[in-house]
């Protein structure tokens, strides 16, 4: 039956990317909910939790709220809200308790910018697509709304998207400007170690770095608006282990298993990338494949002819019958840890 | 940026409950992910939320029926070796509109079935808050479940938006994984103590008083390793509730099979333990000593109190206690509350009242407010109770209590008193 997950648990899902994005920008982020995918964010999806403060909360919403649709009472609360906390803007993420309603969350973000007076991003999340779907809106919107001037470009300034713990298993930015200090002087990873006032100064970078697909589409949109060139690929944070001459399939998100097949080809590997997630066709080879169900991986790892496999660990539960090597390969998005090792 | 709110007992106890500070009413604004808030709303490795509580019945499996969000720290309960009896249907967006989803719920049983090498005692049917909005009626949903495969099926109710209801979640399943159980021969020597998923912690004196009192077995869930064990809990001539959201499942139980129940309340002050359980005894008709263990009990607070001296605490709500009621114990036994991190509920208010008594300064925040994420630290304090006091209080000693080995009544103090004596020791910090 298809959408019937036997072997895992259900991986990162759009609201929790959203507010990814979201975390380090410095605004107020409300999440559409009655509690319980506020909670799913902040004690499973977003490791910062318990690191960085953010002004992270749930709209708290009842069910009498949603049967008679008291926008004007989450508007109420919001505004309570600025009152208490600086912020240089709003942002409510959706969730599947304004999807069943049909909340006008467009509306809403009129309502809220006339009532707090700040401008206010409303993200069309239900908690049904996967976390980049939420992210990409979340870049998207941000850069649209905030990224207004033309500035002039600071030479050796790199900016980078898709820098999420999700994406990339880390809490900081330290590795991933570790692994590209040695071209750049200047690094900035949007939404990670850095806020709203690198967004609206995203025109003085001097290139762009997509490391995930998530991030591709603002990158367009930035292209588009200064003209600054976008480059997609993924930085080598960590010792690979060392595999030559095998079939390999490797599941991820799809640019750093790009990364990771430029490695393995180098080492005479035939590779193929799948993913769960986002695979944008311009980047993918013949043989990669977007997965979206557990029996198209079975399928594909058990008649695939792979010798190698490179995948979060909570995929093994499922391919039991694979005879080859599995390596465990982690993603945050999938088994919930850090570090990509 | 505002600082954490608070307000002392005493103006809280004058303003009574009808008027609490906005702050200290969840529904008045946006709620702050405390990691007590987190205790409820998303529950993972510690604690029982509505997805763990519903596998508490021995060869149970779950099917949640939901958008991927809901099930997402689901991982979080694989250390705990659920990962072979959980399953998800996931919804997509014209799912949650449409409701056509529920038509494919007995099919999705059948295939989860085939993929197991046992028959489950029930597929635990978990819905969200989808399904609260959609009205989805899942009795029916769960006789065509059993109708299609034969085994039974029984809902998890994971309704976020009806947690301040009078039946929330917590509360509905704890009816359902008592509603399996049938009608048989009461008999009159065993009963069964409903409350907690878990069992109490071994040495309560709770099972050595029943014991002098005749009843030879006491059913509890959290100790049925067997299906047949958890069917022989219908057996009890009474139960005994020590957590009022189990009231629902108690009342069911008395109706559909003829169990009466004697509800208890979970409290830390010597005296009203000793008068629960006089009034237990009055009403089973048997006359309880529990004078050891009041004495033990007493001894282990007056050691404490002598080795440590008037310790200055923070009391939390991630805890085996009600805030309120184990802060007004401690200040009754003459140590000092400096802040609560508590909800105010009709129910403890009468904690609050008394507490405005003895120790009117002490300083009620509500972890759900977002002013919290302002919170600073009193260097007054010198240790923490509970799992989210201690979040607050990183640099001074504190004690989770949050095991799952349930306490309750003087062993329940002695824990306490024990940790706290432990954890203080080890710091090499003694107050006198």
């Amino acid at each position: 039956m298809k959408k019937l997950l036997k072997h895992i648990s259900p991986l990162a899902p759009d609201d929790s990317g959203a507010c990814s994005v979201l975390y380090e920008m410095g605004g107020i982020t409300v999440i559409c909910d009655a509690g319980g995918c506020a909670g799913n964010v902040c004690g499973f999806d977003e490791p910062r939790w318990f690191e960085k403060r953010s002004a992270l909360f749930s709209a708290g919403l009842r069910d009498m709220d949603a049967i008679l649709g008291r926008d004007d009472m989450l508007v109420k609360k919001l505004s309570l809200i600025t009152e208490q906390i600086d912020a240089p803007f709003t942002a409510i993420v959706g969730t599947p308790v304004p999807a069943v309603i049909a909340t006008d969350l467009k509306a809403l973000e009129r309502m809220s910018e006339k009532k707090t007076g700040l401008p206010c991003i409303a993200l069309k999340t239900d908690g049904t697509r996967l976390y980049d779907y939420g992210e990409e809106l979340a870049y998207y919107r941000l850069f649209d709304r905030f990224a207004e001037y033309k500035l002039p470009v600071k030479k050796g300034r790199l900016g980078v998207l898709g820098a999420t713990p999700l994406n990339i298993g880390e809490t900081d930015s330290k590795r991933l400007k570790a692994a590209l200090s040695d071209k750049w002087e200047d690094v900035v990873c949007f939404g990670m170690d850095s806020g709203l006032d690198d967004v609206k100064r995203v025109s003085q970078c001097e290139r762009l770095l997509v490391i995930a697909p998530s991030g591709l589409k603002a990158a367009r949109l930035i292209n588009e608006r200064f003209n600054t060139p976008y480059d997609v690929g993924f930085p080598m944070t960590d010792e690979l282990p060392g595999i030559y001459d095998k079939k390999i399939l490797i599941i991820h998100q799809q640019f750093y298993a790009n990364a990771l097949r430029e490695h393995y080809e180098s080492c005479g590997c035939d590779v193929t990338v799948g993913s769960f997630f986002m695979m944008i066709p311009e980047y993918m080879k013949a043989n990669d494949i977007h997965i979206t169900e557990e029996d198209e991986l079975i399928e594909l790892a058990l008649n695939g002819g792979f010798d190698v496999i490179l995948a979060d660990e909570r995929f093994r539960l499922m391919l039991k019958g694979f005879g080859g090597s599995f390596i465990d390969l982690r993603h945050f998005a999938v088994g919930g840890r850090l570090n990509l090792g | 940026m505002t600082e954490a709110f608070f307000v002392t007992a005493a103006e809280l106890a004058y303003r009574g409950f009808d008027d609490l500070p906005r702050e200290l009413d969840s529904s008045k604004h946006m709620i702050y992910s405390s990691p007590a808030t987190l205790d409820f709303n998303s529950p993972g490795a510690k604690g029982f939320g509505v997805k763990r509580a519903g596998l508490v019945i021995p060869g149970s499996v779950m099917l949640l029926i939901a958008p991927g969000c809901c099930g997402r720290n689901t991982a979080l309960l694989s250390d705990l070796g659920y990962d072979e009896r959980f399953f998800y249907l996931m919804l997509d967006d014209t799912d949650i509109v449409t409701g056509r989803y529920v038509n494919k719920i007995p099919k999705a049983c059948e295939e989860l079935l085939a993929e197991l090498d046992y028959t489950p005692s029930v597929i635990m049917l978990c819905c969200t808050c989808v399904d609260a909005l959609l009205g989805t009626d899942m009795e029916r949903v769960c006789r065509a479940c059993y109708d299609k495969t034969g085994v039974k099926a029984a809902p998890a109710y994971m309704y976020a938006l009806t947690r301040e209801k009078r039946l929330p979640p917590m509360g509905l399943v704890r009816k359902s994984i008592y509603s399996l159980l049938e009608p048989q021969k009461r008999i009159s020597n065993e009963c069964s103590i409903l409350g907690f998923f878990s069992a109490l912690e071994d040495n309560n004196e709770i099972y050595a008083l029943l014991q002098s009192a005749g009843i030879r077995k006491i059913h509890e869930i959290g100790r049925c390793e067997t299906f047949e064990e958890y069917k022989e809990i219908s057996r009890a001539n009474f139960s005994i509730v020590l957590n009022s959201e189990a009231r629902a499942a108690a009342q069911d139980m008395q109706e559909r099979l003829g169990i009466p129940f004697i509800e208890l309340t979970r409290m830390y002050r010597l005296d009203k333990i000793h008068n629960q359980y006089r009034l237990l005894g009055e009403a089973i008709g048997a006359a309880f000593d529990d004078s050891v263990y009041f004495e033990s009990a007493k001894a282990v607070i007056e050691s404490f109190k002598e080795k440590h001296g008037e310790v200055v605490f923070a009391v939390g709500e991630s805890l085996n206690a009600d805030s309120f009621e184990l802060a007004l114990a401690l200040c009754e036994y003459g140590f000092k509350v400096r802040e609560i991190y508590g909800t105010v509920g009709e129910r403890n208010f009468v904690f609050v009242k008394k507490l405005a008594e003895i120790s009117p300064e002490t300083r009620v925040y509500s972890n759900l407010s977002p002013t919290m994420m302002n919170y600073q630290p009193d260097p007054c304090i010198q240790a923490a109770i509970g799992a989210d006091a201690c979040y607050y209080h990183k640099g001074i000693v504190g004690v989770e209590f949050n095991s799952e080995a349930q306490p309750f009544g003087y062993r329940g103090i002695e824990l306490l008193f024990s940790q706290l004596d432990k954890a203080l020791g080890e710091r090499g910090e003694a107050y006198v």
